[in-house]
């Protein structure tokens, strides 16, 4: 199956305490991979490292065969690696529009390309009557879509999705993954960040499961669920 | 070989009161990751604070330096809690604030206190070390400075308080998570780095000159040293102050004293340029 | 689309948009014909500084106010343009008619020579860097050896700018014509330096500044090469300040340290952008004739006081009201925005 991104054997030290130790995780075009554990297991740093916001100590990260260890964000993002962060980030004094729009400035070189990518972003997260607002303005449901209209405008091959869920009601999760499935159909890849594993493990179609740093189980969700390991790490929570 | 001796010492004298200065700084940056801009106007302040007790009101040596002590660390607390604390969330108007204060003493100083520089009273007698003639002043001021960094290093490593500004300073969130105050550990940090400034500004006084700007030297060195060190690493900054204790006396000895003013400004940049957390940080 | 089709709002058309520069295009015929229906002697020159200042405040409103990255270092920037300056005609013979640009053009390759370093991390370092390299040339500009080629505290003195013109004229119209040369350059420099600004500030470059402002990792982590946008707004808003420094030694010799002096040539500035409201150009550069005629007025009265005065009111400024200067800004934004928005759906 073709590999886009390879995590070979990364490790990210912060002083003395070991946040993610040789983990290695592949993903596969198009796939729809849950990346969960308990808080401090180092989950989101892997989405950092892979995002270029941290660099490994050690191991490589592959992106589509090219080497992107050393690759500043930006570049990542040019190169077709999004994110969303955790919690409600976004810029709090430019307009919905702005927001998205300077993304795709930034990857697109033309813009009209650019702008016509912004409305695409904005009618596909059914954002356009908000695109004047400011954030401000706007309930975290809406939030989110900005956060993740903003992520789809620079034409990504892999998204990464720090908690998506946090904040929204049943119903705003059910539209968010409605959304997630049909940019996957289209051929996104996605990695999912969450608590609620209700809803996750419902939408992914193999997860990984982080402890302490470290790798403790990669495979599909049923068999998660099964695992001795996973539900002593989760105590009962699943 | 002459002048290797003089580095030496004086090299070593000079590191102890730059780490003193440095640490009294370090801590308020550490903590409210935002530099105080007008640390070095409160060693200028408590330097004529003292002159007009000591020589216009004629009060005994000892009271009139605990009575300016206590004065500048009120005025660091006041600059804290209200140029500081009020603007910690934007960083811009810490920078404006600060600074502003700043040109307030400077400007008011002037005014009063004329350009003439001013000198406190040494302490009296010179004792000659391998070769080289000291003045007693200077071993007063490293006795006294190596008590100050010793009592700091005891107070951040052995109270809870001081443990208490190392968690804030190392991460101001999970300090929160822990149930520590910051804002209160920030008022501490503040009260601190005024004393320190204060005895700094008594103990160095007499040996250097003071004028109005005389406070932005010791400021950009502070900030030099707690570049290289790391921001909020103290050990690092116990070690930067000694790189550049000696270094400066290096170029004062070998190149002069107009260029060795450039020396913060080169150290500073080739740190950003070679290892932009510090020489002894640990990256963010 | 439903949706978009609320939206689209009729194209501004020509007429409104001439409207809309006719206030600016009033004030600025009114104001360049004030040495022509009889201003002279101390107010052309006062407005003649006044227009050199209205490029230091812009050069501070476009990197600093929009970025948020506090540029201490202005007087640098001025000092060293004005000092290549003058050491061009005092070692080379360079009248200072040809210097004015070279300098400038000096000026930004070394100050954004020496920031580099400091760009390329976030946080206080660039702010420090830039408040402590005036001070330390200041110093150096005073002190051995320096000194002996800098000219030391009596500074560098040269001929003004256009005085070979002027020597031609009769007596008693040479200081005159000094003065309003001087005032109309500064006031076309101002003009078009304004308008460049405001179109930059407004641009899809400024919006990636405004961006690392609000939130850099963020900007960093969405596709901006924020390493890049800083560089280039820096360079910009640079050459401003050193024009300013360039075009004010040709005008006003002798030239000496007093200009690495931030109570002269960052104070007022800076009044003004907080005055006038970070980042959106306009607030600045009103504030800027407010805050620098004032400035002059309070010379004779207040001496050196007014150097406080205007710390305090800064502080005042940035303390009481942090959220109420963002609201300001963020009113300002919002009318603004919401224009240009309209005007980009409408053109897809």
């Amino acid at each position: 199956m073709d590999k886009i991104l390879i995590c070979d054997s990364i490790t990210k030290r912060f002083g003395g305490l070991i946040a993610v130790s040789r983990v290695s995780v592949e993903v596969s075009r198009g796939e729809l991979l849950g990346l969960i554990g308990p808080n401090g297991s180092g989950k989101t740093t892997l989405i950092n490292l892979i995002s270029g916001v941290l660099e490994p100590d050690e191991g490589r990260v592959l992106f589509e065969g090219r080497d992107i260890t050393k690759l500043k964000p930006h570049a990542r993002v040019a190169l077709g690696i999004s994110r969303i962060f955790q919690g409600m980030r976004v810029y709090p004094y430019l307009p919905v529009y702005y927001n998205i729009e300077l993304s795709a400035r930034s990857v697109f070189k033309d813009a009209r390309l650019a702008r016509s990518k912004t409305i695409w972003a904005l009618t596909t997260t059914k954002l356009l009557a908000e695109s004047a607002e400011l954030p401000v303005n706007l309930t975290p449901y809406k939030l989110k879509m900005v956060e993740l209209a903003r992520a789809l405008v620079t034409n990504p091959k892999l998204v990464l999705l720090d908690e998506p869920f946090a904040g929204l009601s049943p119903e705003e999760v059910g539209e968010v993954i409605k959304i997630v499935r049909k940019l996957n159909e289209s051929g996104i890849a996605f990695i999912i960040v969450e608590h609620k594993l209700r809803y996750l493990m419902k939408l992914v179609e193999r997860v990984v499961v982080l402890n302490e740093g470290r790798k403790i189980f990669d495979g599909s969700p049923s068999e998660a669920m099964n695992s001795e390991e996973v539900s002593r790490v989760y105590l009962g929570v699943m | 070989m002459e002048e290797l001796k003089y580095i030496t010492i004086f090299g070593f004298f000079h590191s102890l009161t730059y780490l003193v200065f440095s640490l009294g700084f370090s801590l308020v940056f550490g903590v409210a990751r935002l530099p105080n801009l007008s640390y070095g106007a409160l060693y200028v302040f408590t330097g004529y604070v003292t002159y007009t007790l000591l020589s216009q009101m004629g009060l005994d040596v000892i009271l009139a330096i605990a009575a300016s002590i206590l004065l500048t660390a009120a005025i660091s607390l006041l600059i804290g809690e209200f140029a500081i604390k009020p603007a910690i969330k934007f960083p811009v108007s810490v920078f404006i604030t600060t600074m502003a204060v700043a040109y307030i003493f400077e400007e008011y100083f002037r005014i009063q206190m004329g350009l003439r520089p001013v000198t406190l009273p040494l302490y009296p007698g010179t004792t000659v070390l391998i070769d080289v003639p000291v003045s007693n002043h200077w071993f007063l001021v490293g006795i006294i400075s190596s008590i100050m960094i010793l009592a700091l290093l005891l107070f951040l490593f052995k109270t809870n308080t001081g443990r208490a500004v190392r968690a804030v300073a190392e991460n101001w969130e999970e300090s929160m998570r822990l149930g520590i105050n910051p804002l209160r550990v920030l008022r501490t940090t503040f009260i601190i780095s005024g004393v320190y400034a204060a005895l700094t500004g008594i103990l160095l006084t007499p040996l250097k000159a003071l004028t109005p700007s005389g406070g932005w030297t010791p400021l950009f060195t502070a900030f030099a040293v707690v570049v290289m060190g790391g921001i909020g690493n103290v050990l690092g900054t116990v070690a930067a102050s000694f790189i550049y204790g000696f270094t400066e006396q290096l170029i004062i000895y070998t190149l002069g004293g107009g260029i060795a003013r450039v020396v913060p400004l080169i150290l500073i940049v080739l740190v950003l340029i070679i290892r932009p957390h510090g020489l002894f940080g640990r990256g963010e | 689309m439903v949706e978009v089709s609320k939206l689209v709002f009729a194209k501004p058309s020509k007429v409104s948009k001439v409207r809309k520069i006719l206030p600016f295009l009033t004030v600025v015929s009114i104001y360049l014909t004030l040495p022509a229906i009889g201003l002279r002697g101390f107010w052309i020159d006062v407005l003649t500084r006044v227009n050199i200042f209205l490029l230091i405040t812009l050069s501070l409103d476009l990197y600093s106010g929009t970025t948020f990255y506090l540029n201490l270092g202005v007087p640098f920037t001025v000092g060293v343009s004005a000092y290549t300056l003058a050491l061009l005609n005092r070692y080379l013979g360079v009248p200072v008619e040809y210097s004015i640009l070279p300098s400038a053009i000096t000026s930004t390759i070394f100050s954004f020579t020496i920031f580099i370093p400091s760009l390329r991390v976030r946080g206080a370092y660039f702010s420090i860097l830039s408040l402590l390299l005036p001070i330390i040339l200041a110093g150096l500009v005073t002190s051995q050896p320096f000194s002996l080629y800098l000219g030391g505290e009596g500074g560098i003195s040269y001929f003004p700018l256009f005085f070979s013109y002027a020597r031609a004229l009769p007596a008693g119209e040479r200081v005159f014509f000094l003065q309003a040369s001087h005032f109309y350059l500064s006031a076309a420099v101002a003009i078009v330096a304004y308008i460049i600004c405001y179109k930059i500030a407004y641009s899809d470059f400024g919006f990636m500044m405004r961006s690392i402002g609000q939130d850099e990792l963020l900007a960093e982590a969405t596709g901006i090469n924020t390493f890049r946008v800083k560089l280039i707004g820096f360079i910009a808003s640079s050459f401003l300040s050193a024009l300013a420094g360039a075009l004010y030694a040709a005008m006003r010799p002798p030239i000496t340290a007093d200009i690495f002096v931030p109570a002269n040539t960052l104070v007022p500035p800076l009044t003004a952008v907080i005055l006038g409201g970070m980042g959106t150009i306009v607030g600045p550069a009103i504030a800027n004739y407010l805050t620098l005629i004032i400035y002059e007025i309070l010379w004779g009265v207040l001496g050196s006081w007014r150097i406080i005065l205007y710390m305090c009111l800064l502080i005042v400024l940035v303390l009481l009201r942090p959220q109420g200067l963002i609201y300001y800004l963020y009113l300002k934004m919002k009318q603004v925005f919401s224009v240009r928005i309209f005007k980009h759906l409408g053109g897809v």
